[in-house]
């Protein structure tokens, strides 16, 4: 059993039984989770902006951190654990983090905003959530197992839940 | 008073002084017409801080070409804030890099916090309307929650309570929840050891205000909104404390004094986690490499 840890902008795929993928400390950042029913591969970037043009040299070193190019190099990485049949719409994903500040205006709101970006890049993908925790005022870890595709979210003070 | 608070205002009167080096650095970077050659005059008066930051110069993240043996080059490769850092961390290091356990929060998050928030704020300061120093947005952030190292111990077990009476909005935030608690939040506690540590002006006043911007003096009032917001940065980076993560609010009043468009916003968070990874590399592998 091996764990990946990812941090921000990191990105980690595998379909080894026993592995668990984590990434601490979502803030605004979302893990988008992605699982692949097929070859029972589970993946997860730590996306922390939403769009790569805010420093594209930024994305091409790690591309991760952004939704646009973050998603794409996501099922990059999930394919290479498994051959499937080429159409991603199989895939499943699940959402954690993009919290906000209280009282937060539109500026701060980087949660929504990545939040509005992922879901609207995994639309295009026909690729489905089926389970999202997101927003709030609480700073998440999560973590995924690669058997069962279990999600397990944490924070500070309160009891782990699994979505 | 409450005997909590009492006793909290007690423990702050014990803290042990900051170093002779450190006090003369945090003058020095306070005042804004101070120079390098001040600094460096500074650094060589001190030998362990003079070797802790040639170390750090010569630390596999910075890779000189040629070993820096200078205290003035290695004073100008690093800038003052890593010198700053480094002299904090020697005489304050043991009480900053601590457990929060009254936030439910592992050893260095403090610190890691205090440093996210300090490079945050200085990003902050270059979008002010006034001209603020960066060297002094820096300096007030780094310092701008040690009042929790105090008030931690005081906190403990509390954490899931204050949180689901926030949740409930029987508690606007954080900060009111540790005033309930203790009669005292860490703001106070942190401009009460600001004042005990003999800091000067203006940074025990930003200390105090960081959450209520629009309270600070006004001649103040921009560096304070700058720290203000380099906080809620770092914790929307993921480097809160604890359970308090995101549960401050903000403080609106800022446009008036700190220009931060979106677009501006995800620039500055994107380089805060460039140069939080790259100091704390560079400390954390001069540490090892001294061990």
């Amino acid at each position: 059993m091996g764990l990946i840890m990812l941090g921000v902008g990191d990105l980690g795929a595998s379909n080894k039984p026993g592995d668990i993928i984590k990434t601490m400390a979502l803030g605004s950042c979302i893990a988008v989770i992605m699982l692949d029913p097929t070859t029972r591969t589970v993946g997860m970037v730590h996306v922390a902006l939403p769009d790569s043009s805010v420093n594209t040299s930024k994305a091409l070193e790690k591309p991760g951190y952004f939704a646009d190019t973050g998603i794409p190099a996501l099922i990059s990485a999930m394919t290479v654990h498994g051959k499937h049949n080429g159409n991603n719409r199989d895939f499943i994903a699940k959402l954690v983090g993009g919290a906000r500040i209280l009282d937060s205006n539109n500026t701060f709101n980087i949660g929504k905003r990545n939040a509005l970006a992922i879901k609207k890049i995994l639309w295009k993908r026909c690729i489905g959530i089926v389970s999202e925790d997101i927003g709030g005022t609480i700073s998440r870890t999560v973590a995924v197992d690669a058997r069962r595709g279990r999600v397990i979210v944490s924070s500070p003070g309160l009891k782990d839940w699994s979505i | 008073m409450l005997p909590l608070e009492k006793e909290i205002l007690k423990e702050v009167h014990q803290i042990s002084p900051l170093s002779l080096i450190a006090s003369e650095l945090l003058s020095m970077i306070s005042k804004p017409s101070h120079s390098l050659n001040q600094i460096v005059k500074l650094v060589e008066c001190d030998a362990s801080l003079t070797a802790n930051v040639l170390r750090v110069a010569n630390s596999a993240i910075f890779s000189p070409t040629v070993p820096i043996t200078s205290i003035l080059r290695a004073v100008a490769q690093l800038g003052e804030r890593i010198v700053l850092t480094i002299a904090l961390d020697a005489c304050a290091g043991t009480l900053l890099r601590k457990p929060l356990e009254g936030y439910e929060s592992g050893v260095n998050k403090l610190w890691e916090h205090n440093l996210r928030t300090a490079i945050a704020s200085k990003k902050v300061s270059e979008f002010s309307s006034e001209i603020i120093g960066i060297e002094l947005a820096f300096t007030a952030g780094i310092l701008h929650d040690i009042g929790k190292a105090i008030l931690s111990d005081f906190l403990k077990n509390s954490a899931s309570d204050i949180l689901s009476k926030i949740d409930s909005n029987e508690i606007p935030d954080y900060l009111h929840a540790e005033s309930e608690k203790l009669g005292i939040d860490h703001t106070t506690v942190g401009y009460q050891m600001a004042v005990a540590w003999g800091l000067p002006s203006p940074l025990p006043e930003v200390i105090k205000y960081h959450h209520s911007p629009s309270a600070a003096d006004v001649e103040h009032r921009a560096l304070t909104y700058a720290v203000h917001l380099g906080d809620i940065i770092a914790m929307m980076g993921g480097g809160g404390t604890g359970s308090d993560d995101l549960k401050y609010h903000l403080d609106e009043g800022f446009q008036e004094y700190i220009d931060l468009s979106a677009s501006d916003l995800e620039t500055v968070m994107l380089l805060v986690e460039e140069e939080f990874s790259e100091i704390k590399s560079s400390l954390f592998q001069a540490k090892e490499k001294s061990i």
